[in-house]
């Protein structure tokens, strides 16, 4: 037991020191996530490159006669370089001038982690027909689930049943599985019943003490104060998930709200807006919170209680998915 | 009769459980202390009149709140930022836990004589910690923070394949004990715990009895008397003010139905972490749940969570008897326990 004591006491010792030199928690560390983001990212340009620069050389010609002429190889060599050359050329010709589709290597937005939000003990928001959120976005994600690997993308789901996970659990269960996107489904519940809408949010600070409000009630079953975020915040806001969150927020709104305002012509589009939820400071890939509608506005609310319904917002989340993947996967222009 | 000045400074080793509700200090000379975790200055130049204090800490605090600036400086186990008169507060309240068991700033002991250990919540970020730390500048000489419900598993030694449920005021801590320090997927916290539980009980009596003037400190004092979960040991029955005449109200329902909201999440949260122990050492686990913490005290719990184990082959929970100082003393045993050259690195 003395043994497990000293280690344990030596582990205290090493995350205190850890706090004292301002160093965020291992899960969250910059360093690893860039070099993880790099790493999977990096062929996604070098191969291209490659093949590009092999193409350019080989449809020349010139550096490759000369190096022939001057390391002389024996004549066999010589031959099998020269096939090599002759059957790849125009193949490479053509193949690096033409778009290369990234989705032929498995290395960009391919594995999406979807989050129904709340469950369990924790129902979310509820309409006065007492449909809850809980039920409204594990349907909606199970949809969404569907369509997506229909689609060729591998989904990671939070949680599949009624069952509360924290949110530090669906955040850890997210970075455990090295999924490329996360996208957390909730459903909206505002003080004036008159009115709904969508909005999509990504992590970054606000003023807004109305967004303030929703993020601290979101969190709730977290164990932080909003205020304890702050600090934390600071050191993500400036990441390069930021960006990415973002064009996804984006592209997941725009389907949001045009897929559904056919539907429900009173829709409103709050937009792409920043919050600090803990699912999205915690995550490492990508990620967006969608609130796909309000269950504050009673005629929404019957809406939401509708299958077909939730399939559309299941079906206009998946367009946005796959816009914000399409564009992933173009390669850079020619001449860039 | 030797000088003072030969005598050497003596190092006093102290373990603090800075709660939400109370706070506990647990010393190496022996001291053991708990207060309220309430902090209020006289509201006026009245009120400093009439109490002829600057400060008042504790139950001191709560029993002349009516003339005080009332501060609770801790949020679900946690310092609150922003507030300046928070962070006084509780730099007042460490003060005060340090002058109970001896600290002062003109005897044998003082704050550079004083190395501490403080439980925080186990899914405090580094933030919370390095606010915490940055608030105890000048209180004490070397600091260590480390997770509630570890300090508890380290003062009962129960380091290994052990789940310890620390059911506080802001916050229930969960803990699993593998042989190594705790980190983020051994450990869980929720925020339903005893202040969600005295916020439902009030809420349960106003419903009930509409007429009756009821407040959450007479709320928190009935729980702690009389909390329970199942079948009711005895009729609840408590007096308040009804239109001013103090009233016998029978609160058995609403005692019941207020505690039992603790119940479900805690569950859930048991057995999910459970389910991530490796198989061979899950049983283990299971008959080594210890319940601490205020919570742990209500009555047929530890019952509840064992009938809730059935479902995954059964097991043991214990409660601490006294939970008040398990936190604390915990603290103490690895202020005690760590060596000086590592208190010499962690410099608050």
């Amino acid at each position: 037991m003395d043994r497990v004591k000293r280690q344990l006491l030596r582990q205290a010792v090493a995350d205190n020191l850890d706090t004292i030199r301002g160093l965020p928690p291992r899960s969250l560390r910059p360093t690893r996530r860039f070099a993880k983001l790099f790493l999977r990212r990096a062929p996604l340009v070098i191969i291209p490159l490659m093949l590009a620069s092999f193409a350019f050389l080989s449809s020349t010609g010139v550096p490759s006669t000369r190096k022939a002429a001057a390391i002389a190889p024996p004549p066999a060599a010589r031959h099998v370089e020269a096939s090599i050359a002759t059957s790849m050329a125009p193949m490479l010709m053509t193949d690096t001038l033409e778009p290369v589709s990234a989705s032929a290597f498995p290395l960009s937005v391919r594995r999406v982690v979807l989050d129904a939000g709340h469950g369990g003990s924790d129902p979310g928001a509820s309409s006065i027909s007492n449909v809850s959120e809980k039920e409204i976005t594990l349907d909606i994600q199970k949809r969404l689930g569907a369509l997506l690997r229909q689609n060729g993308f591998e989904v990671i789901a939070t949680r599949d049943n009624d069952r509360l996970i924290p949110l530090r659990e669906r955040a850890r269960l997210a970075n455990g599985s090295h999924s490329d996107i996360f996208v957390s489904i909730h459903v909206n519940s505002i003080p004036h019943p008159d009115n709904h809408g969508v909005e999509t949010y990504y992590l970054g600070p606000t003023n807004d003490p109305t967004l303030t409000k929703l993020a601290a009630t979101e969190n709730l079953t977290s164990g932080y104060a909003l205020a304890d975020l702050r600090k934390l915040l600071d050191g993500v806001y400036a990441d390069v998930r930021r960006d990415e969150s973002q064009r996804l927020a984006s592209a997941v709104q725009l389907q949001l709200f045009s897929g559904l305002r056919g539907v429900d012509p009173g829709l409103e589009n709050w937009g792409v807006k920043r919050a600090p939820f803990i699912v999205l400071v915690a995550t490492e890939m990508p990620a967006i919170l969608a609130e796909v509608g309000c269950l504050s506005n009673e005629r929404e609310a019957e809406m939401l209680r509708s299958g077909t319904y939730r399939q559309q917002i299941a079906q206009a989340l998946f367009h946005g998915i796959h816009a914000y993947a399409s564009a992933n996967d173009a390669p850079p222009k020619k001449g860039t | 009769m030797a000088n003072d000045s030969e005598i050497l400074p003596e190092i006093l080793h102290v373990g603090i459980d800075l709660g939400t509700s109370r706070s506990a200090i647990s010393a190496s000379n022996g001291e053991r202390f708990v207060v309220d975790s309430f902090v209020g200055w006289p509201a006026d130049m009245v009120a400093k009149k009439v109490l002829k204090r600057d400060v008042l800490i504790g139950h001191e605090a709560v029993a002349n709140r009516t003339m005080l600036d009332l501060h609770r400086p801790l949020e679900r186990g946690l310092l609150k930022e922003g507030s300046d008169k928070d962070v006084e507060a509780v730099r007042e309240l460490l003060k005060h836990l340090l002058r109970l068991v001896g600290v002062s700033s003109n005897g044998r002991t003082d704050a550079s004589n004083v190395r501490a250990v403080v439980g925080v919540p186990a899914a405090s970020l580094r933030t919370n910690k390095q606010y915490l730390r940055n608030s105890m500048k000048g209180i004490v000489d070397s600091l260590m923070i480390v997770s509630e419900p570890f300090a508890v598993a380290y003062g009962l030694n129960a380091l290994l394949h052990t789940m310890i449920i620390d059911i506080g005021a802001g916050t229930t801590d969960f803990c699993v004990m593998k042989g190594r320090y705790p980190g983020e997927e051994d450990q869980r916290t929720l925020t339903v715990a005893g202040d969600s539980l005295d916020a439902q009980l009030l809420k349960l009596i106003e419903e009930r009895y509409p007429q009756a003037n009821v407040t959450v400190f007479m709320v928190r004092e009935w729980k702690e008397k009389h909390s329970f979960v199942g079948e009711a040991p005895k009729r609840v029955l408590v007096t308040a003010p009804v239109k001013g005449v103090p009233t016998e109200l029978d609160i058995t329902n609403e005692m019941r139905a207020a505690c039992e909201t603790l119940v479900p999440p805690t569950v859930e949260t048991m057995l999910d972490l459970l389910s991530r122990v490796e198989p061979e050492f899950q049983e283990r686990v299971r008959n080594n749940i210890i319940l601490s913490g205020g919570g742990g005290l209500i009555r047929n719990l530890s019952e509840t969570l064992e009938n809730a184990l059935k479902q995954v082959g059964g097991g043991k929970v214990t409660h601490m008897p006294d939970p008040v100082f398990v936190g604390s003393d915990g603290g103490l045993a690895l202020a005690l326990d760590a060596p000086d050259s590592d208190w010499e690195k962690l410099t608050a």
